[in-house]
């Protein structure tokens, strides 16, 4: 047969190419695309900036204007969805977009700023007004007014309740 | 539009991790076959409107890169294919690396002087062929572009935390804790 | 065998369990105990050298060595206070790159080493900084400095053409400097190496150890995924981890996948080099579908990105399954209707009949590893000697061809090809049910492990130390290509200019792999003599 079996194979065979870009493809069901972030839902507790392998979530605080910035740089992404794994409100999501190409790098970023609470003993924002309810739902009732401290906040007044007991202990 | 007709392309690795040539060597395999719309790839870059760089770009190869990326004559079109090309990947920061095609036009300001052209950045790690198809088109100005940039800024009025857990600097509620230690000792 | 050898050197016991050994030697016994071991049959697998200030010790050089019969990996540790370590290239040829690595990264210093230059930094890099020491930061961006011209000596005897590192045929720049005698070469010569990205620090610095699999992973992008196992197996093989049967059977078809998609890619490569394009583009239609039940089953066409420490992050569901083994049926009886036509044609096998013949005596010299090794007459293959995830459970051959020559590489690969096919078939049929990933687990720190997978070019060993605070304190990938490479100015003597191309592709060399540990794709080709046909597409 030899060179003219691959001749009758490829007449065979007929059109392989598709039509792309003049017609939409299919992509299979759990296909890794564009991560989304879904701004109602994020509460900007830094989770996927902590496992995302090539930094390409980096959260910056403003203290000075009370905001959390999360910034989702999609030319960093490598599409691992380790974010989507890790999000404890299942805010972040890899969608099955993969048209991504832009005209500019400013085009990539995907970027949410988060309203920050200050604490109650130092005035310095600490954590995002969203994170703090989310932990406050976990948390049993006499617990929670912990939460308007910040953690450095907590810690004095933690060993400065210690040193009280231990005075009137002795 | 600049490029009405065929685009040809010069494909530059500047380190990368051989994901992205592939997918380059694979648009012009049978199933995506872009060369029905008249995309080539080019030996020279002096025969090439467009250099596609796929790769953080190392140290090593960024005077190769600089004087590839001159050779090609004006006007031209950089294609930045792959994470890494685009914002360095997951290499950005390393010691050995440039990280990525921003960096690569700071340098080119800076040493010699030239404004960096159009580019189109393809995301994706490595991106899928018809990633890089419809980047190719976007350069050549044939779909609309999808992806833009999103900013979300939360409104609200509450912004310390006082108000949204009251009584919290009152020691009443740590005292459980004290009785603890009374007990341990 | 390998106790009393041991015993003999005073070599001290680390740690050890059935697969891999770890002991450690006196500096000056060293090289008596090398050269022992390579005499009774075992070659060098990897050689690290690792900072272990960090640990409480000096700094030391691990050197791995592997043997089929006795189906062992040998970890040999020296340590030294003063940065000086006796070489071991002069007995075992293998550990002459590894070694130059270590003066590189580490500044550490081999007495006796055949010629100790610069091997993995670019020219421009200042003198005296070390990127592998843990002084070093992953991030830091030291000056540039004044660039030393290349050291290529001038010979007037013969026309000298630079080619590269940008050369138009070269997909992936390499630099074999290549000298003729009219259309006949005479002597070849490797050189290169340069792509650094910063990889192993950057996994000691930036990165987690559950992050490091992805980071592997982007090792190579036709071969990664057995990168990020072999990697997982390392650190599973330091905490004694073991998978989930399950984990392990989804393994092994993700990696068979990638062995199917990689082969083809080669074997359309090599048709295309022989100015077959048909051929070329019908492989590369044929793996296209390939390229769609990775996608389907990880959710990416080349980077899986599926393994973690734990095992595997997907399930792979019952209808999925049963499409993937129909698809795959169909693309098994169109890949032997396309080879047997592909076969049937003369002037192609007479084209790559006794081209580029690496004998067998060489090849075990060398340590070539893989589908070249096996073309060669050497019965190698890790998934049979060194078993890992559940190759032990399943029904596979390994072809071995004694003839040497780029057909016999081609046979092989083919014949690995069908043996996928059949390996896929069984695992995906005789899948076990149960979970695909543990989550409780404890890493232990400062623990040696060693991983080894058959990568579609050859054994990959990858080398770890874990570190606090899930971190890796040192991590040392090798790749086949590493230890092939040199294997291929002896295919290039004797042959003709015009095969140079066609021989140098027939090992499948991957430099982003070999150059792992960082390394700029800088390839040159110093060609002398006629350049016509010889300079056609070299590599991919
Ligand atoms: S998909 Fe991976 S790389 Fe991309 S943002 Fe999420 S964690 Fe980061
Ligand atoms: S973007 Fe991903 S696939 Fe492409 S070169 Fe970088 S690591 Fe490799």
């Amino acid at each position: 047969m030899g060179r003219f079996g691959l001749i009758f194979k490829s007449i065979a065979k007929g059109r392989v190419t598709e039509k792309y870009p003049f017609a939409p493809i299919e992509l299979p069901e759990g296909f890794r695309g564009k991560p989304e972030i879904d701004p109602e839902k994020c509460i900007g507790c830094g989770a996927c900036a902590t496992v995302c392998p090539p930094s390409a979530i980096q959260i910056h605080v403003d203290e000075e204007q009370g905001y959390k910035t999360i910034d989702l740089f999609l030319g960093r992404c490598i599409f691992c969805a380790r974010c989507e794994e890790v999000c404890p409100a299942e805010a972040i999501r890899l969608t099955k977009e993969f048209e991504l190409a832009a005209a500019s790098e400013e085009d990539l970023h995907q970027v949410v700023k988060l309203k920050m609470a200050k604490c109650a003993g130092c005035g310095r924002p600490f954590d995002t007004v969203r994170h703090l309810q989310f932990i406050a739902e976990k948390l049993p009732e006499e617990q929670k007014p912990m939460l308007a401290l910040c953690p450095d906040c907590r810690a004095k007044l933690a060993s400065k309740i210690l040193t009280v007991a231990a005075r009137r202990h002795r | 539009m600049m490029f009405k007709k065929s685009l040809w392309v010069f494909h530059l690795n500047s380190g990368s991790c051989n994901g992205c040539d592939i997918e380059v060597l694979n648009i012009f395999t049978p199933k995506q076959d872009v060369e029905r719309l008249g995309i080539k790839l080019v030996g020279s870059p002096r025969h090439a409107d467009a250099i596609a760089f796929t790769g953080p770009i190392t140290r090593e190869c960024l005077p190769k890169a600089i004087e590839a990326f001159m050779a090609v004559p004006e006007p031209k079109i950089v294609l930045a294919i792959g994470s890494c090309a685009c914002g360095g990947g997951i290499w950005f920061d390393s010691y050995a690396v440039i990280g990525g095609i921003k960096e690569f036009y700071k340098i080119l300001k800076e040493k010699h002087g030239i404004e960096p052209p159009t580019t189109i950045y393809i995301p994706g790690c490595p991106p899928k062929p018809e990633a890089i198809i419809y980047g190719v088109a976007l350069a050549r100005k044939a779909v609309e572009q999808k992806q833009k940039s999103e900013i979300f800024v939360e409104e609200s009025d509450i912004d310390d935390a006082a108000t949204l857990f009251k009584e919290a600097t009152s020691t009443r509620h740590f005292i459980p804790k004290i009785e603890v230690i009374k007990r341990g000792e | 065998m390998v106790d009393k050898i041991l015993a003999e050197y005073g070599a001290v016991v680390l740690d050890r369990n059935a697969k891999r050994l770890v002991v450690q030697v006196d500096d000056k016994q060293l090289r008596p105990l090398a050269e022992k071991l390579f005499e009774s049959g075992f070659y060098y697998a990897n050689g690290v050298g690792v900072d272990e200030r960090g640990l409480g010790h000096d700094f030391a050089m691990y050197h791995v060595f592997a043997s089929e019969k006795d189906k062992l990996y040998l970890v040999v540790k020296v340590s030294t206070s003063n940065l000086k370590l006796p070489s071991i290239t002069p007995v075992i040829p293998g550990s002459n790159w590894a070694e130059r690595e270590a003066m590189d990264m580490l500044g550490l210093e081999f007495e006796g080493h055949p010629e100790p230059e610069r091997l993995i930094l670019p020219d421009d890099w200042p003198k005296g900084v070390y990127p592998l020491r843990k002084e070093f930061d992953y991030n830091e961006r030291p000056e540039f400095v004044e660039r030393k011209p290349e050291s290529t000596p001038q010979r007037t005897d013969v026309v000298q053409l630079p080619l590269g590192p940008y050369h138009p045929a070269l997909h992936e720049p390499e630099y074999f400097e290549i000298h003729v005698d009219g259309e006949v070469i005479t002597d070849a010569k490797y050189r290169g190496f340069h792509i650094h990205r910063g990889m192993e620090k950057l996994a000691e610095g930036r990165l987690t150890l559950n992050q490091v699999p992805f980071l592997a992973e982007r090792i190579c992008g036709i071969c990664g995924f057995t990168h990020s196992i072999a990697y997982c197996q390392a650190v599973a093989d330091a905490a004694g981890l073991d998978w989930p049967e399950r984990a392990k059977y989804i393994g092994v078809i993700l990696l068979e996948i990638e062995r199917l998609h990689s082969h083809l890619l080669w074997v359309g490569v090599v048709f295309h080099l022989l100015g077959f394009d048909s051929g070329f583009m019908h492989m590369w239609r044929i793996r296209e579908k390939v390229m769609d039940i990775a996608e389907a089953l990880t959710g990416n066409r080349k980077t899986y990105g599926l393994v973690l420490i734990g095992g595997m992050r997907r399930d792979i569901d019952e209808s999925r399954k049963n499409w993937v083994l129909k698809t795959l049926t169909e693309l098994r009886e169109e890949t032997e209707r396309v080879s047997k036509d592909i076969f049937g044609m003369k002037e192609l096998i007479n084209r790559i009949k006794g081209i580029g013949v690496l004998p067998k005596e060489d090849a075990r010299a060398l340590g070539v590893l893989g589908p070249v090794a096996r073309a060669s007459g050497i019965d190698t293959d890790v998934r049979r000697d060194h078993p890992y995830l559940a190759y032990d459970k399943l029904d596979f051959k390994v072809p071995v061809y004694p003839e040497g020559d780029v057909l016999a590489r081609l046979l092989v690969r083919y014949d690995e090809i069908i043996e996928s096919f059949r390996l896929l078939e069984q695992a995906l049929s005789e899948m076990p049910q149960g979970d695909v990933m543990i989550e409780d687990y404890t890493i232990p720190s400062g623990r040696v492990g060693l991983g080894a997978t058959e990568a579609p070019r050859g054994e990959d060993v990858h080398f770890v130390i874990t570190g606090v605070e899930s971190k890796v304190y040192r991590w040392h990938p090798r790749a086949p290509t590493y230890n092939n490479l040199p294997s291929v100015p002896i295919m290039l003597r004797g042959n003709n200019i015009a095969d140079a191309p066609i021989i140098i592709a027939s090992i499948d060399p991957c430099f982003s792999c070999t150059d792992h540990v960082a390394i700029v794709r800088k390839g040159k080709v110093i060609w002398k003599g006629p350049l016509g046909e010889g300079v056609k597409q070299v590599g991919r």
